[in-house]
């Protein structure tokens, strides 16, 4: 038995919850945008993706986000740069560079922020209707 | 005799009940903002005059025969105020390529209505317990 405000909290809480592991990974993909491999022609560090699913929280009755898979980007290159004397280049001369893009990163990490703040303002409100409620009474 | 028996009490509570609901479901869909394939829902809006015309009704001594639902599995009575009905939405803003149709800015103005409602809910109570209260002889 709970209060639909108090389910309201908890799902974002939820949503809170998967914005920020989103942001872990995204954190790693930049620290790691310069990680290459340290034998010749080894593969560098790959970008790794996040998705969502919408899983049935049975102990609540809601439908709370959860972080579905963290999975590894093979669907994009790696960017190969010419560094000769680099000690992972190849036979030509090439070095293969992560496929992280910043630039995207950048992109995705202001879209979790926004989704995170989204969030906590639907707590902010819930909280705020809570908080109405306990008013009537001080009222009586 | 408690407020709980009078029409008007009633109603708001049928109203703050319906509000509660809907923020919970507006929650739902903001945590879900970017999980795939999510389609946003909303609950269906209650007639409260309906609703306040079947109080009404039975308060003023043509009294109303329903079925009391002593278990929670068995089915609402027709003519019941039933508003925990959370279904698909149809129309939304727009859909993401990924197939999530939630539009924050959409969301975040339904969940600030559905605050200002309940303020006014909040605010109805207060006034007619007062006016009760004035009634009886204890101004405030």
């Amino acid at each position: 038995m709970s209060s639909p405000i108090f389910d309201a909290m908890a799902i974002s809480a939820s949503g809170m919850q998967t914005q920020g592991t989103r942001l872990r990974v995204i954190s790693e993909n930049i620290a790691n945008a310069g990680t290459t491999g340290d034998t010749p022609g080894a593969d560098p560090y790959q970008r790794q993706t996040i998705s969502f699913k919408n899983e049935l929280d049975r102990e609540l009755g809601i439908r709370k986000v959860k972080v579905d898979s963290i999975d590894v980007d093979g669907k994009s290159d790696f960017q190969l740069r010419y560094e000769p004397d680099h000690p992972a280049a190849d036979e030509t001369g090439y070095v293969k560079y992560p496929n992280v893009s910043t630039l995207i990163e950048v992109m995705d990490s202001r879209e979790a922020q926004r989704s995170y703040e989204a969030n906590l303002g639907m707590i902010e409100q819930a909280r705020t209707m809570a908080l109405r409620t306990i008013d009537i009474l001080r009222g009586a | 005799m408690t407020t709980q028996n009078l029409a008007l009490f009633k109603a708001i509570g049928a109203k703050m009940d319906f509000l509660t609901q809907r923020q919970r479901v507006v929650a739902q869909n903001v945590s879900n903002a970017d999980t795939p394939n999510y389609r946003p829902q909303d609950i269906k809006d209650v007639d409260f005059s309906k609703v306040l015309k079947k109080i009404d009704k039975s308060s003023n001594g043509i009294q109303q025969v329903s079925m009391a639902s002593t278990n929670a599995l068995h089915m609402p009575a027709p003519g019941d105020v039933n508003i925990d009905d959370p279904r698909k939405q149809k129309q939304t803003y727009e859909v993401a390529p990924e197939g999530n149709a939630v539009v924050i800015e959409e969301q975040l103005i339904k969940a600030g209505r559905t605050v200002m409602d309940y303020n006014l809910m909040t605010n109805l109570y207060q006034k007619n317990t007062g006016l009760i209260r004035t009634a009886l002889g204890r101004a405030q």
